[in-house]
């Protein structure tokens, strides 16, 4: 480095020795980690943020006056003005939930006290101001008065929806199901001829009437519901009345405090993970989309262990070791590479209608051609879900089963113990974990995989849940709800889309998370057991 | 010492249960894998009935009165003769079950055959044509052909065209207005020349008017919607004339005579039939200013001339017969489907399915064959190559699977497909290769211990992010910021270039001791702020630089300079999203193959002076790419097959374009698209798991010429 090298060799010499591109190398890799951290957290900040109640915001625009919550800021660009997007929700009035505004044409900003969020079971979200409540047309409360009365009130009014909505699912669901069963012993009888339908036709009749006292029943408790109406403002003057019944929550986000404001949260995030999804999915809760995820993973898991278990002991420990067992394993290897759409295909048309087809053909011929195991179902995707991640157990497996020491095998053998013996007592519980690594692998690679449920039984909205108080219990028929579909769906087949977007966000992360945990799981594990084996080859 | 009866027992069990538990896992292992095995193979038998060929069948030759208009199920069909006027016949033996009464007083004196509709024209004892239109009447759910009856309706006549007139065509529909009733239509060849008449309710007395057109008429053909009547004649001229106002509307030769006009279903192609046996497929194309008429296909010709056609009414297929021998052609793929030998063939009938068509001759006899063609309109020719379609000018590649009608010409062609996969995996592996590589490279080589420790478990769980919430994030989040940022995104590496060439005399003017301490092996956390920073900086640039290169909004600049359309969800955004998906697998694997390339050589290499870098890129880096090729093909695997990303992240438009700012369809995509939709054992499901088979054959070589090279490498590196 002497000071008489003239400039142009040391550069020639810089390029030469490349520190410049060890920095280059190392940009590349922040790159990446940023991306996945940037990816990650926000996925977490849009998702976990929108349960929290946001201020509403009053301001006077050319448009006239408009009322909610702030929901995105854009900052000038180039020749674009500053903008500020408003939810003003009140889809039935306004037509839409969303609206941009230019961020210098909005005056006279403040926050109104008395402004209140009301979330209905229908057409989203109301954002104005309560004005009257009404008990069977008589005034109950007017003004700050009849919030506090239709908050004191609505548990009640949330009772009775739920009574509603209990019997129209529970016991109407039952009547349907008793009505679907008799017509298909009636289609039976009509082959026959000269069979007698008298016993038939009483127990229809007898449907029939607990239908109409049902009917009966539930029209007195929709009058109870309805007697207690809302009357609502907008803040440009709009009216509307609304039954308290048809009302999930009050929020008056401008006047509750922090602790309040937690509560609310932490009420709609309990909405989220265990309640119904409303409005086409877009609101409420995801409750049968988790319940159909954990469903159909634990069935797939109980079928891939088993599989892949036998595989690789076959493997490892069984097949003498020629080229076609090398090559054997490195096909079963490459499955891992096979697109999962391919699975699909596969599950579709072996599962679906060659082996569900034949199913129905054989024992459920009497609802043809309605199929029962000849369509997509809860069962159908587990299988092929367990096809396409019994090469991660195969592969963890054997990798297991290799690292088990080779002392103790010859101890257990050399104690006169048959090879079975060996393989069962001493082997196996050596590479327990190494098979619950693959296990956890397989589960989480299942989770996240949505492709090939497309084709075998996933739907946007299960009238049923596979597992239910309805004999025989388990319905591995049924098709199911699924959270990495649901994510599609709601974010690319749903009409309101935009509204929709947190739900995306929030159901996105909670598969996320199930996913990165169960991947952190198994990578702990495997490290675990690396590092008790003294670090193998692999 | 012998053992104990009670010990030899428990031995002997032992060994029972080791040599049971043998064979069940040995069969059960067998068992596993050649069902794994056996997916390959189901997915291909579901896909080979494409090409298995037609299978034609000779069924038993009856005697029948006339024309044949047969039914869909095959079971029966009616027979139209002068002397015996309408019957119902059952087939296959052609007994007569009933006779249809009405119409003109028998016998008549000719009969122009049924069209696929049911529409026929009658000649009276005096001449004159009575049009009639038949339809079957069934009762539901009754299979007993016995029991069907024929609804005949009946137009009003058209007078005599006088002596040495022959019909060419004629057309029947449904009439407008109050009264209802048929509208018929003909066109008739006179020795004085092209006539025409029309009849129907409310009209006044129909005359036969003279439509002049030059040459020897021989055939005609009315359009579906009557607007139109396309000629040939003697001479090899086809032309299509205004109906109306017997303007000329497009007019071109043909090599031999004509001899026969008719269409496909559709009524969009027409089919002519020469002198010599020569068959085509012409369409009167609008595109231009002047319409034209353009041939479309050509078939196998017959032996000798055309007579007629008919076409089946679920697809485009048809029937077309001559003096010796008749055949059945699909049009899109020009696919012989039958062709048999049939002397004198006066009358032919194709049914509505066009799985049964029947030959009559002059004196009544009738020959019979059954065709099983379930998927006429897919050959290897039409999967990969260029087609020219109805509607289309020229032949192209277009993958089309369902229109809104009944007549739509499906159009399978792979190359779309085909080219929207490569073009997604390209953007894509572009995007992930340099990150992945250098970011591996830097992980195994320059990184310290507890930097590379964190580094490589966060890049696992990458791997194991879901593709749909990447895709998500790609077609909503994504793909409108990248609209909204496309400068700032292009320009970012530019701007991280400046920075970087800024900053670095700053650095090496830092004391040695800092240097080292905080730079070596660490520069990936002066990297994030760096990163930051060109950030901020493309940011502030880009709006600039906007306007004095590209006139201030870069998609108006590219539709006007480049006529690239900007799509939201284009091949940059699927790229960037697919990146994410692969980087972490080749990341993984390039490193797993960097970092064991033997510590002697490393070694080595830094003793004899050489720096860091220069011995990780000529020393690691070489040994290694064995393993790293073979992470690329693992890579390159995914990215084909990869499947919500692009279904969420792309419009899913199966164009053939590699502009970056369009999107794409890919195999994948476009199985998940339709298959849903695609009947059981149809043509779009099998060709949709022909397409699964492929990807699976591609993506299983990938991996496997992977695996290969892995395991030499592995081989080679147990040797230092």
């Amino acid at each position: 480095m002497g000071p008489t090298r003239s400039p142009l060799r040391r550069i020639a010499e810089f390029w030469r020795r490349g520190s410049a591109f060890v920095w280059l190398s190392a940009a590349a890799l922040a790159l990446s980690l940023l991306m996945i951290t940037t990816l990650v957290g926000f996925i977490a900040v849009k998702g976990l943020g929108f349960f929290w109640p946001r201020a509403l915001v009053q301001a006077t625009t050319p448009e006239g006056p408009v009322l909610g919550e702030i929901a995105a800021f854009e900052p000038a660009l180039g020749e674009e003005p500053a903008k500020v997007q408003f939810r003003v929700a009140n889809r039935d009035l306004y037509g839409q939930d969303f609206r941009w505004f230019k961020a210098a044409d909005l005056s006279a900003r403040q926050e109104p006290a008395g402004a209140v969020l009301v979330e209905r079971l229908e057409n989203g979200a109301f954002i104005g101001f309560v004005e009257v409540l009404k008990q069977d047309g008589q005034r109950v409360a007017e003004g700050d008065a009849a919030l506090a009365a239709a908050r004191a009130r609505l548990p009640e009014a949330l009772d009775l929806q739920r009574g509603i909505r209990a019997i129209e699912k529970r016991e109407v669901g039952s009547l349907n199901r008793d009505m679907e069963k008799l017509r298909l012993q009636r289609k039976a009888l009509e082959n026959r001829p000269g069979a007698d339908t008298t016993a038939l036709d009483a127990r229809e009749a007898a449907l029939h009437k607990a239908y109409d006292a049902l009917q009966a029943r539930l029209d007195g408790l929709r009058g109870r519901a309805s007697a207690l109406q809302l009357t609502l403002r907008t803040v440009d003057g709009q009216t509307k009345e609304l039954p308290l019944s048809a009302v999930v929550r009050l929020v008056e986000p401008n006047r509750l405090g922090p602790l309040a404001k937690a509560g609310t949260y932490f009420s709609r995030l309990w909405e989220f993970v265990s309640g119904d999804p409303r409005e086409s999915n877009t609101e409420g809760g995801i409750f049968p989309a988790i319940f159909g995820t954990v469903m159909m993973v634990l069935i797939m898991s109980v079928m891939v262990v088993p599989l892949g278990v036998v595989t690789a002991l076959f493997l490892r420990e069984y097949a003498k070791d020629g080229w076609l067992v090398r090559s054997v394993r490195v096909a079963v290897n490459n499955l891992a590479g096979v697109p999962s759409i391919v699975f699909g295909v596969f599950g579709l048309g072996f599962f679906v209608y060659t082996l569900g087809g034949a199913i129905d053909r054989a024992f459920y011929a009497d609802r043809l051609p309605t199929p029962t195991y000849g369509t997509g179902g809860i069962l159908w995707a587990s299988l092929t879900l367990a096809l396409l991640t019994v090469p991660v157990v195969v592969v963890a497996t054997e990798e297991a089963l290799g690292a088990v020491p080779r002392s103790q095998r010859e101890a257990s053998l050399a104690l006169g113990a048959t090879k079975w013996q060996t393989l069962w007592k001493v082997v196996l519980p050596g590479a327990t974990p190494g098979i619950l690594t693959g296990l956890i692998l397989a589960m989480a690679r299942g989770a996240g995989e949505v492709a090939p449920l497309m084709l075998t039984g996933v739907v946007k909205l299960a009238p049923a849940m596979p597992l239910d108080g309805e004999f025989p219990f388990f319905h591995l028929d049924r098709k199911f709800m699924h959270l990495g579909f649901h994510i599609y769906d709601v974010g690319f087949q749903s009409p309101n889309s935009e509204a929709a977007k947190p739900m995306v966000y929030m159901t996105a992360l909670l598969l996320l998370g199930v996913v990165v945990l169960l991947n952190l799981v198994a990578l702990r594990l495997r490290r675990r057991l690396r590092e008790r084996l003294g670090g193998s080859a692999f | 010492m012998k053992p104990s009866p009670a010990q030899d027992a428990v031995l002997r069990r032992a060994k029972r249960v080791d040599r049971f538990m043998a064979l069940l896992i040995t069969l059960g292992g067998l068992g596993i894998i050649s069902a794994v095995m056996g997916m390959l193979l189901f997915i291909g038998k579901e896909a080979f009935p494409l090409f298995r060929g037609a299978r034609s069948e000779a069924r038993p030759a009856f005697m029948a009165p006339g024309a044949l208009l047969l039914d869909e199920s095959g079971k029966a069909a009616a027979a139209l003769s002068p002397s015996r006027g309408l019957e119902l016949l059952r087939l296959p033996d052609g007994a007569a079950v009933r006779k249809v009464e009405g119409g003109p007083a028998l016998p008549w004196t000719a009969v122009q055959p049924f069209g696929p509709r049911g529409g026929a024209l009658v000649a009276d004892g005096e001449g004159r044509l009575h049009g009639l239109q038949v339809k079957w009447s069934k009762p539901a759910g009754d299979p007993d052909p016995a029991h069907w009856d024929l609804e005949a309706a009946w137009s009003a006549p058209l007078p005599n065209p006088g002596p040495g007139a022959r019909v060419l065509d004629f057309r029947m529909a449904e009439g407008g207005g109050l009264e209802g009733g048929l509208v018929l239509k003909a066109v008739a060849a006179t020795p004085e020349g092209l006539v025409r008449a029309e009849a129907g309710p409310g009209q006044a007395e129909p005359t036969w008017q003279p439509f002049p057109s030059p040459g020897t008429i021989t055939a005609a053909a009315w359009s579906q919607d009557g607007g139109q009547l396309s000629l040939g004649t003697a001479e090899g001229r086809l032309r299509t004339l205004d109906a109306a106002t017997g303007g000329l509307l497009a007019e071109t030769t043909f090599p031999e005579p004509v001899t026969a006009l008719g269409w496909v279903l559709g009524g969009n192609a027409l089919l002519v039939g020469g002198q010599r046996g020569s068959l085509a497929a012409y369409q009167l194309l609008r595109t231009g200013e002047q319409p034209v008429l353009q041939e479309l296909h050509r078939f196998q010709p017959l032996d000798g001339p055309v007579r007629g056609f008919r076409h089946s009414l679920r697809d485009k297929r048809f029937l077309t017969w001559g003096d010796r021998d008749l055949a059945v052609d699909h049009l899109t793929t020009e696919r012989r489907l039958l062709h048999a030998w049939a002397e004198g063939t006066v009358h032919g009938a194709l049914s509505p399915r066009g799985d049964l068509l029947t030959a009559t001759d002059a004196v009544g006899r009738t020959r019979a064959w059954s065709l099983d063609a379930p998927h006429p309109e897919v050959s290897l020719g039409a999967l990969t190559g260029k087609v020219h379609y109805e509607g289309y000018d020229k032949p192209a590649y277009v993958w089309q699977s369902s229109g809104g009608t009944d007549d739509f010409e499906p159009k399978f062609s792979l190359v779309p497909l085909v080219f929207g996969t490569l073009k997604g995996t390209l953007y894509a592996m572009l995007f992930a290769l340099p990150l992945a590589i250098l970011g591996a490279l830097y992980t195994s080589q320059f990184a310290t211990p507890r930097l590379r420790n964190a580094i490589k478990p966060t890049v696992e769980i990458m791997a194991a992010l879901p593709s749909v919430v990447l895709g998500f994030l790609a077609g909503l989040v994504m793909a409108p910021l990248f609209e909204k940022l496309a400068m700032e995104v292009l320009v970012f590496p530019a701007a991280l270039l400046a920075l970087a060439a800024l900053a670095f005399p700053v650095w090496t003017r830092l004391p040695q001791r800092f240097r080292s301490l905080w730079g070596s092996g660490r520069e990936v956390l002066w990297a994030g702020p760096l990163l930051g920073a060109a950030a901020l900086l493309s940011l502030g640039a880009a709006p600039a630089f906007e306007r004095a290169f590209l006139g201030g909004d870069y998609c108006h600049w590219l539709l006007s300079a480049q006529g690239v359309t900007f799509d939201q969800r284009n091949s940059l955004v699927v790229g960037f999203a697919m990146g994410f998906a692969v980087i972490p697998i080749i990341f993984t694997l390039s490193e797993d193959a960097l970092s064991s390339v033997p510590k002697s050589l490393t070694s080595a290499s830094l003793a004899c002076g050489a720096s860091p870098w220069q011995t990780a890129w000529r020393v690691v880096l070489p040994t290694a790419s064995p393993g790293i090729f073979s992470a690329v093909m693992v890579g390159l695997g995914r990215a084909i097959g990869e499947t919500m990303i692009v279904l969420m992240a792309t419009g899913n438009t199966p164009v053939l374009d590699w502009s970056p700012f369009n999107g794409m369809r890919t195999l994948s995509a476009n199985i998940a698209v339709e298959i849903p939709e695609a009947p059981h054992h149809g043509t779009l499901y099998r060709v949709l798991f022909l397409a699964a088979f492929l990807l699976f054959l591609l993506t299983f070589l990938l991996n496997t010429a992977a695996e290969l090279v892995r395991q030499r490498l592995r081989r080679k590196y147990e040797s230092f």
